[in-house]
C-alpha cells in the first residue's frame, strides 16, 4: 500500500441497529459452571458473575459476531480482534431474569497500521435493560478488522 | 478493610489456563472459533502452537480478583484494553492498585488500576475499574 495514496472508504455502517429480538436469560446452572472455570464460588444471592455483561450483550444482540463482521464487509475467518471494552453498570446482573439488548454500531474507521497494514476500527454500543425498560448496563466494544487484501 | 491509595490488590492466580475451560467458554459465548479449541487452527494462523483463551475469560479473572479484593462491593465501571493473548497451559495473575478514594463513609468509592499478566511474558489486559464499597460503620 502506497502510504501517500488515500485509503478507500470503509463501509458506511454507523447507526445500524444491533438490538436483539429475543430476551437473554443468565442460567443459574451456566453461571455456576462459568464460575467453576475461574475457580470461584457463585454468589449466594442469585447475582450472576459480572462478566455476563459481555456474554449477555454479545449473545442477545441482533447479530452473531460473524454477521456483524459481514455487515462491515469483513469475513470473520480473517480474524477480527477485540481491542477494548468498557462497561458501566446501573445494577448487578441476576440469574434467571429476562434481559433485553439494544444497541447500534457507532463507527467503522479505516486506518493504516504499521503492524497490521490497512485495518478498520469497529466500535459498537450495547445496552442491557429489564423488560420494563429499566437500564442495567451500557457497554462499548472496539474490534480491529484487518484488511490484509488492501495492504 | 480500609484501602489506601497505592495499595496493591490481592492477586488472583490461575496456575494453568485450561484448554478444557476454553471449551466451556466456547459454549458460554456460543463461539466455536477454532483458535480456542484446536492448536492446529492456531498454528495455521501463525499465532503459535497452543489454543488461545477467550478475551472475556481473561477479563473474568480480573473481575473475580476485584470481587475477592473488595467483598460486597459493587462494580460501577470497567474499562480495559486487550493487549495480548493468553495461551493454553499458561499461568496468569490478575491484580491491581488503588488510584483514588472518594464518596465518604456512606458510599465509599474506589478507582483502581487493574491488570492481568501472563507470568512468563507480561500484560495481557490493562485498564481501570471503579467500585462502590460497602458503607464504613
Amino acid at each position: 500500500m502506497d502510504p501517500l495514496k488515500p485509503l478507500p472508504d470503509a463501509p458506511s455502517v454507523a447507526g445500524i441497529s444491533l438490538s436483539g429480538k429475543t430476551p437473554y436469560v443468565i442460567s443459574a446452572d451456566e453461571n455456576r459452571a462459568l464460575c467453576a472455570t475461574i475457580g470461584v464460588a457463585p454468589a449466594e444471592d442469585g447475582s450472576a458473575h459480572p462478566i455476563y455483561f459481555y456474554i449477555a450483550t454479545q449473545i442477545g444482540m441482533g447479530m452473531t459476531v460473524a454477521e456483524l463482521c459481514k455487515t462491515c464487509d469483513f469475513d470473520v475467518e480473517d480474524g477480527p480482534m477485540i481491542t477494548s471494552t468498557k462497561v458501566g453498570f446501573s445494577q448487578p446482573l441476576m440469574t434467571e431474569v429476562l434481559y433485553q439488548v439494544t444497541g447500534e454500531i457507532l463507527g467503522l474507521i479505516r486506518k493504516l497500521s504499521r503492524k497490521l497494514g490497512v485495518m478498520d476500527m469497529l466500535e459498537y454500543e450495547l445496552r442491557l435493560s429489564l423488560p420494563d425498560g429499566t437500564a442495567v448496563l451500557k457497554t462499548t466494544n472496539v474490534w480491529v478488522l484487518p484488511r490484509r487484501h488492501l495492504s | 478493610m480500609n484501602p489506601m491509595i497505592g495499595d496493591t490488590l490481592k492477586a488472583l492466580r490461575i496456575a494453568d489456563v485450561s484448554p478444557q475451560g476454553m471449551k466451556a467458554w466456547a459454549g458460554f459465548l456460543r463461539d466455536p472459533n477454532p483458535l480456542h479449541l484446536d492448536p492446529r487452527a492456531v498454528a495455521a494462523k501463525g499465532l503459535g502452537e497452543r489454543v488461545i483463551n477467550q478475551g472475556p475469560a481473561n477479563l473474568a479473572y480480573v473481575i473475580s480478583m476485584l470481587q475477592s479484593a473488595f467483598p460486597g462491593a459493587r462494580i460501577d465501571t470497567l474499562e480495559v484494553r486487550y493487549v495480548d493473548n493468553v495461551f493454553g497451559g499458561e499461568a496468569v495473575e490478575a491484580s491491581g492498585r488503588v488510584l483514588e478514594l472518594s464518596g465518604g463513609d456512606d458510599a465509599p468509592q474506589i478507582k483502581c488500576e487493574v491488570w492481568l499478566r501472563a507470568e512468563a511474558r507480561g500484560p495481557v489486559i490493562t485498564g481501570t475499574a471503579t467500585l462502590t464499597l460497602a458503607a464504613i460503620r
